[in-house]
């Protein structure tokens, strides 16, 4: 198993095209992966699906742990913390 | 003839039928199967979900072609539909709790939307309609049933449902459809989005509409102010036709000239701003197209409810707005309470005469508290952005130097307790005569000035703006306010201080074009006024506009005053 952490810098958050686009990126792969919200609650879900990734309505500022579990487990996590890093192409204002 | 009210969310006047539109519901019941029939479940599941694949492809495939921000909405279906979750969750329950499929389906579903409908986020909460029409797809394929859709309407008409789905609307046709009403949704939901994008006026949350509305009967909707008459007389068809005719002109006006940078013809850059009341998403959508918030009115804060707006929800508004606008400047006018406006959430006293009463910052000053709680979350929300802060109802140099005392105090305050704080500018409203004649004196005190003409106008004319009875001696045109206004924009350019106009003939086009004249180089208005002033900026040049000002100036009266104005701008509008 493999995880990591980051925190989600775009001004959206998880939530409309980033949401899908993270779905997506996570679909590709073949391990279990889980997105978790750092905080009290632990809060997680399925990161491929859709649904799940929408109702913890991650926003700017927060932490979230990726952790994967699969033969291909540390690509994964490194893929998705990557584009998370990446800001999803939304521009700085 | 009824009247119903409505929450338009797409521009637009029309008179037609109603069509009331129903589609397919598929009939889900609580049923379980034997052992043996889970894997014939199973197999209606894959089928189901693979003829709604198609579906949803061919769609979207059509759409790409020519619209491709509504192909998105089927991509977005296509996810809800290859949803793992939602997948394994109709699988668990047909192969371990031995569900009939619909029965499975729906559950599932219901299970997630519920999921979603406890997010805060609104943005989230809209995608519930998508889920819907995924699962609607899906148990309709059970069915064996084909796809009804708005594709097939052969006459121009209203369409009236409960709920509009993407799927219903995306095949729409244009050219049948003149209007439409549901019963319920919201300015940032599918209907609206759709109805938005194809131009279609659309009125939602009528309430009971299917009910009270039945198939062929004549209806207007009025998208424009919210509303929806039955049966409409010749007269009021008429009105209607008229209003909806004028409103196509000034929507086909704003559009070419909203987005435009406002210069004149021979060059000079003129800031147009935004006046706001509560800072909405509905009120910032026009944030790009402004140079700044001229007037942001925080009494609507304090309208409307029963208790204090806090410190924190003051820092989280203001700064919303500052964010929105980077480093373009945002005035804030501190409460503009008493006068007209009257609170919930504070008992005032009646007064005989309340506009010439205790009002606006006169009220600050009588209850320091919470002017302090105002002035900090002001500072506080400034290292957000550009803010300058403006007192209005000033009338004297006491006034102005009071005020700042108390911004000064707040600093002091904030620092004390290491709480972080940014800078402001510090500025007055121009809207009480005497002030205005000392202008010079003032421009000395403070880092700029805003004029608020509604109340230069109502204390310069003497007229209670609020009776009817002396209406008529209320004039904007008066040639006496264009030589007071005249008087402050000189002296606060002379010292170099910002000055701008934020009352109604900011965005009156006739009287914007004297306020240039005079030496005015910002002006702030509503939204509503936005296209109209750009575009008599980009066709006036500066001599243009000062030798207007030199005439108006000199004019007898108001009347004088107006129709010299129409005839010289009738060339530009």
């Amino acid at each position: 198993m493999v995880k990591k952490a980051t925190v989600i810098k775009n001004k959206t958050g998880l939530h409309a095209r980033p949401a899908s686009d993270f779905v997506q990126a996570a679909s590709k792969f073949e391990s279990k992966i889980k997105i978790r919200r750092v905080d009290d609650e632990d809060e997680e879900a399925d990161a491929k699906s859709i649904i799940f990734l929408l109702s913890l309505g991650l926003c700017q500022g927060e932490e979230v742990e990726i952790i994967a579990k699969g033969e291909d487990e540390q690509e994964a996590v490194d893929t998705l913390i990557a584009l998370i890093d990446s800001g999803f192409g939304e521009t700085e204002e | 003839m009824e009247k119903f009210q409505g929450n338009p969310v797409s521009n637009g006047i029309a008179v037609g039928e109603v069509y009331k539109y129903v589609p397919y519901q598929a009939v889900v019941e609580e049923a379980t199967v034997g052992a043996e029939e889970v894997k014939a479940e199973i197999a209606k599941f894959d089928a189901a979900k693979a003829g709604a694949q198609k579906e949803l492809e061919a769609i979207r495939a059509n759409l790409e072609k020519n619209d491709p921000e509504k192909a998105k909405i089927f991509s977005a279906h296509l996810e809800i539909l290859n949803d793992p979750a939602l997948d394994d969750g109709v699988r668990e329950k047909i192969e371990d709790d031995n569900f009939a499929v619909k029965w499975a389906i729906e559950k599932t579903f219901t299970k997630f939307i519920k999921m979603l409908s406890r997010v805060k986020d609104d943005l989230i909460r809209e995608r519930i309609p998508d889920m819907q029409d995924v699962k609607g797809r899906l148990l309709r394929n059970c069915d064996g049933v084909a796809e009804v859709n708005l594709a097939a309407l052969t006459k121009p008409v209203i369409v009236v449902a409960h709920d509009l789905f993407p799927s219903d609307t995306a095949s729409l046709n244009r050219a049948m459809v003149k209007a439409i009403v549901t019963e319920v949704g919201g300015a940032t939901s599918h209907t609206a989005i759709i109805a938005r994008s194809y131009e279609i006026p659309a009125l939602l949350g009528v309430t009971g509409a299917m009910d009270i509305l039945k198939d062929d009967q004549v209806v207007a909707v009025d998208a424009v102010d919210g509303e929806l008459v039955t049966d409409p007389d010749a007269e009021t068809v008429a009105f209607y036709e008229e209003k909806a005719r004028k409103n196509a002109i000034h929507v086909a006006e704003t559009k070419k000239y909203l987005g435009v940078t406002p210069v004149t013809k021979d060059g000079v850059r003129i800031e147009v701003e935004l006046n706001i009341a509560s800072g909405s998403v509905q009120e910032l959508e026009n944030a790009k197209y402004t140079d700044g918030v001229g007037l942001f009115r925080s009494e609507f804060l304090y309208m409307g409810r029963t208790e204090l707006p806090t410190e924190e929800e003051q820092v989280t508004i203001y700064k919303k707005v500052l964010t929105e606008y980077g480093d373009r400047p945002v005035i804030l006018r501190t409460m503009d309470i008493g006068g007209d406006k009257k609170l919930d959430c504070m008992e005032l006293p009646v007064e005989e005469n309340p506009f010439l009463g205790n009002r606006a910052v006169r009220l600050s000053f009588t209850y320091p508290e919470i002017f302090k709680t105002q002035l900090r979350a002001a500072l506080r929300a400034a290292v957000a952005g550009n803010l300058w802060v403006m007192f209005p109802m000033i009338g004297s140099m006491d006034d102005i130097r009071k005020a700042k005392g108390y911004v000064e105090e707040c600093r002091q305050e904030l620092a004390a307790e290491g709480v972080p704080y940014g800078e402001i500018k510090i500025g007055i409203m121009v809207e009480i005569p005497s002030i205005a004649m000392i202008a010079d004196i003032a421009a000395k005190e403070v880092d700029f000035c805003s004029i608020g003409t509604n109340d230069l106008t109502q204390y310069s004319t003497a007229v209670d703006r609020m009776n009817p009875a002396v209406s008529k001696y209320y004039q904007t045109y008066h040639p006496a306010l264009f030589r007071l206004i005249g008087h402050v924009v000189k002296s606060f350019n002379e010292a170099g201080k910002e000055v701008s106009v934020c009352g109604e003939m900011g965005g009156d086009k006739l009287a914007a074009a004297v306020l240039m004249g005079l030496g005015m180089r910002r002006l702030s208005m509503g939204a509503s006024g936005l296209a109209q002033t750009k575009k008599m900026i980009t066709h006036v040049t500066i001599p243009q506009v000062e030798e207007m000002a030199r005439t108006v100036v000199n004019l007898p009266t108001a009347g004088d005053v107006e129709a010299y104005l129409k005839e010289a701008l009738a060339d530009v509008l």
